[in-house]
């Protein structure tokens, strides 16, 4: 499908910053109100998507007591959880051998997901594998859940489990466009611009190959719900031209534009590529060492049994 | 209401009123129902849920994806998709009947204005599908559905595929056999819009001569009837042909004029219809240039949808004919084409080439038709799916990241 202008990604998925600030506010929201009410923030999942929410409080004490135990993620805290997991979920394709494709489709589901929950809700590592189980099926590479599941040490049923809450999330749009294809598309292009001889050839070739990994890093920014696949791609195109100077950029993007009919001037997009750069730059890579604290808080919220046997524990070490 | 809630939302509350049961599909029960917010009446197919080993149906999947993506007033509109009890719905605008049960009925007569508008419709939607770098697959007269304003719609995308990859390599197990183009007859992988083409001039053929055209009985016979047809294609008609996977030589047979074939039709249905069956995928003419052929703008105008003749309503034919009509009783639940999408999953015992020509098993009910012609051959979807994973094993697999790196688009400027 390689038509974006008409395509559900294009009319419903990308959004404004303050869009994507809005949602997760709203789903951070829920997910600790939640926890107020009901002392747990866990949503379990049906094969057919039936969701049962933790049962209400009904000890007001108890509540208290629960409550004070069991702090809530903070919008941050999601934040970096998700940025996590959208790590594993590149570690996982690759270990795979999975095409870049396919790991693109699954980093936008797993995005589009947590637009609409709270990580506290649905635990990101489950929806992690449905999301590149799914990008899988929609793609056209089918992989079965248990060869996922067995290839990572994880329990395939919780893949299958949760396949129908992330369909129902993504609305079933399933068809998504990663920034993959408009730079193979740019680099044909350019191939014409450089009057390529080949010296040229194999500065493309790099200037090519340094922009997929720069997209790949693009991917796990909040960019691909920001931004269509060809700014993006443009974006990734210019960060590696600026390391291999291949071409002069700018006439590039003022021939370019020329030679169609621009629903944006030089100046706009430029800005638009300077915006994705910002967005790539402040990319953070979680250490496990903060892992490991907004993972206890995450155990906590959506399991706060755990939380008082794991004291129980201790109390006994103690003895 | 936030997207959870509208989710939540919809799962209890009732937006479809559930009216009777269609038929039996591919993948589950097929009912009428009402839209209660917009008034309008749907088809809702129940997809079973839990029952696989492997999640949500592949073919459902397959054919949500693409409809979602595809607008247009000659596709099927995908309304709705939710999980409810267990079972996935897919609700879709609600059709009449369909072309085949159009092309049967012999208290119908088609003015060649009528075929030029079934054709156009057919056409129309086939070329927006591959302006969308999507391929049917499965093009045949009971997947053209028909809606109560005789609007024609591509139905069934549970086998269509995107396409326009370089090298990319498909199955050639697609479309039931009467409506499958040399090209796959041969083993060819790699493909593209000419095979919906060529299925496309066998609807034509079909709407001309009221039966399908091209009835072999084994892919064999099917290359057989084509060529006894069309005469044996030269190498000079079709340079590619010796080098397809499943390429055997064929007797020479010299073939007849085509108007001695379609004693009825004009020169310009002919001439169209000799471009879209051209031999040579590379040759046979686009869906969008078929349009623009001398056959739609000169000549009579095509039948405006409306007027088209049609078979009466179910629920007339129920109430006017007497129960003995069809044989089937006139109280029993109407079929509609959705039902004979049962049809679909044959498994055929051998390899292409070898299968068996028996009337393959069927869960149709006859009741609405009453002599059937022999039954027509569809292809197994389980074992495209198998291929499918043959193809994609792991072996497999550094292979098509290559491919997949070759991938082409557009640049997008917005």
């Amino acid at each position: 499908m390689a038509d974006f202008t008409t395509s559900t990604h294009r009319a419903k998925w990308i959004f404004t910053p303050q869009d994507l600030k809005d949602k997760y506010k709203a789903a951070n929201h829920r997910a600790k109100q939640m926890l107020e009410k009901y002392g747990s923030t866990r949503v379990d999942v049906d094969l057919d998507g039936t969701l049962s929410y933790p049962d209400i409080l009904t000890d007001p004490k108890d509540n208290g007591e629960k409550h004070s135990r069991s702090k809530p993620l903070k919008i941050d805290e999601e934040q970096l959880l998700r940025a996590f997991y959208e790590f594993k979920i590149q570690d996982v394709c690759d270990a795979f051998k999975f095409p870049r494709k396919i790991q693109a489709t699954a980093l936008i589901y797993f995005k589009r997901f947590y637009l609409q929950w709270s990580v506290m809700e649905h635990h990101p590592k489950d929806i992690m594998l449905t999301c590149i189980y799914t990008a899988c099926k929609a793609e056209e590479n089918h992989v079965s859940a248990e060869e996922l599941g067995k290839g990572i040490d994880q329990d395939h049923q919780v893949i299958l489990n949760n396949e129908m809450v992330v369909l129902q999330s993504l609305g079933f749009d399933l068809i998504v466009y990663s920034p993959y294809r408009s730079i193979d598309g740019f680099i044909d292009d350019m191939e014409d611009f450089v009057y390529s001889n080949n010296g040229q050839l194999q500065l493309l070739k790099d200037l090519h190959e340094t922009a997929k990994m720069v997209a790949d890093k693009m991917m796990r920014s909040e960019a691909p719900l920001l931004f269509s696949p060809g700014q993006l791609a443009l974006a990734a195109l210019r960060r590696s031209n600026e390391e291999h100077q291949v071409l002069d950029f700018e006439r590039y993007l003022n021939n370019t534009l020329s030679r169609q009919h621009p629903v944006r001037t030089v100046s706009e997009l430029t800005a638009y590529l300077n915006a994705i750069d910002q967005l790539v730059n402040s990319l953070v890579t979680p250490t496990a060492a903060d892992m490991k604290h907004i993972d206890r808080k995450l155990k906590y919220c959506r399991d706060p049994g755990s939380h008082e046997k794991s004291k129980k524990r201790k109390h006994r070490s103690k003895d | 209401m936030t997207d959870v809630d509208q989710l939540i939302a919809k799962k209890v509350a009732d937006r479809y009123l559930k009216r009777e049961v269609l038929g039996e599909g591919t993948y589950g029960v097929v009912f009428k129902a009402i839209d209660t917010k917009s008034g309008q009446t749907v088809a809702i197919k129940k997809i079973r849920l839990g029952k696989q080993k492997e999640g949500v149906n592949f073919t459902a999947l397959r054919e949500i994806k693409l409809l979602k993506e595809l607008q247009d007033p000659n596709i099927i509109q995908l309304i709705d998709a939710f999980p409810h009890k267990g079972n996935l719905h897919l609700v879709f605008e609600f059709m009449e009947t369909d072309l085949e049960a159009v092309i049967r009925d012999r208290n119908i007569v088609l003015s060649p204005t009528d075929i030029k508008s079934y054709l156009q419709m057919t056409l129309k939607g086939l070329a927006f599908c591959h302006k969308k770098w999507v391929l049917h697959r499965d093009m045949k007269p009971n997947n053209l559905l028909i809606g109560p304003g005789g609007q024609l719609k591509l139905a069934d995308f549970g086998l269509a595929r995107i396409f326009g990859s370089p090298d990319r390599r498909f199955t050639h197990q697609v479309f039931a056999r009467w409506y499958r183009a040399p090209e796959l007859l041969f083993g060819a992988k790699q493909y593209g819009s000419g095979v919906d083409v060529w299925a496309a001039a066998c609807i034509f053929a079909e709407l001309l001569l009221r039966r399908p055209f091209l009835q072999g009985n084994s892919d064999i016979d099917q290359l057989g009837k084509i060529f006894a047809a069309f005469g044996t294609p030269k190498a000079s008609q079709w340079p590619d042909m010796i080098y397809l996977p499943d390429h055997v030589e064929y007797q020479y047979v010299p073939g007849q004029p085509l108007k001695t074939l379609f004693p009825m039709a004009n020169d310009d249905a002919l001439d169209l219809l000799s471009k879209m069956f051209a031999y040579d995928p590379k040759a046979r003419i686009s869906a969008q240039m078929a349009l623009q052929h001398r056959y739609f703008t000169s000549g009579p105008p095509p039948t405006e949808p409306a007027l088209l003749p049609r078979p009466p309503p179910k629920r007339e034919s129920i109430d006017s004919k007497p129960p003995s009509e069809g044989g089937g009783g006139g109280g029993g639940p109407t079929v509609l084409s959705p039902s004979k999408k049962s049809k679909r999953v044959m498994p055929h015992q051998h390899d292409h080439g070898t299968e068996t020509s028996g009337p393959a098993p069927m869960s149709l009910d006859f009741s609405v038709f009453a002599a059937r012609p022999p039954a027509r051959p569809t292809i197994n979807r389980f074992r495209i799916i198998y291929n499918f994973k043959l193809l994609c094993n792991v072996a497999d697999r550094s292979h098509l990241k290559r491919k997949l790196d070759l991938e082409f688009q557009i640049p997008e400027e917005d």
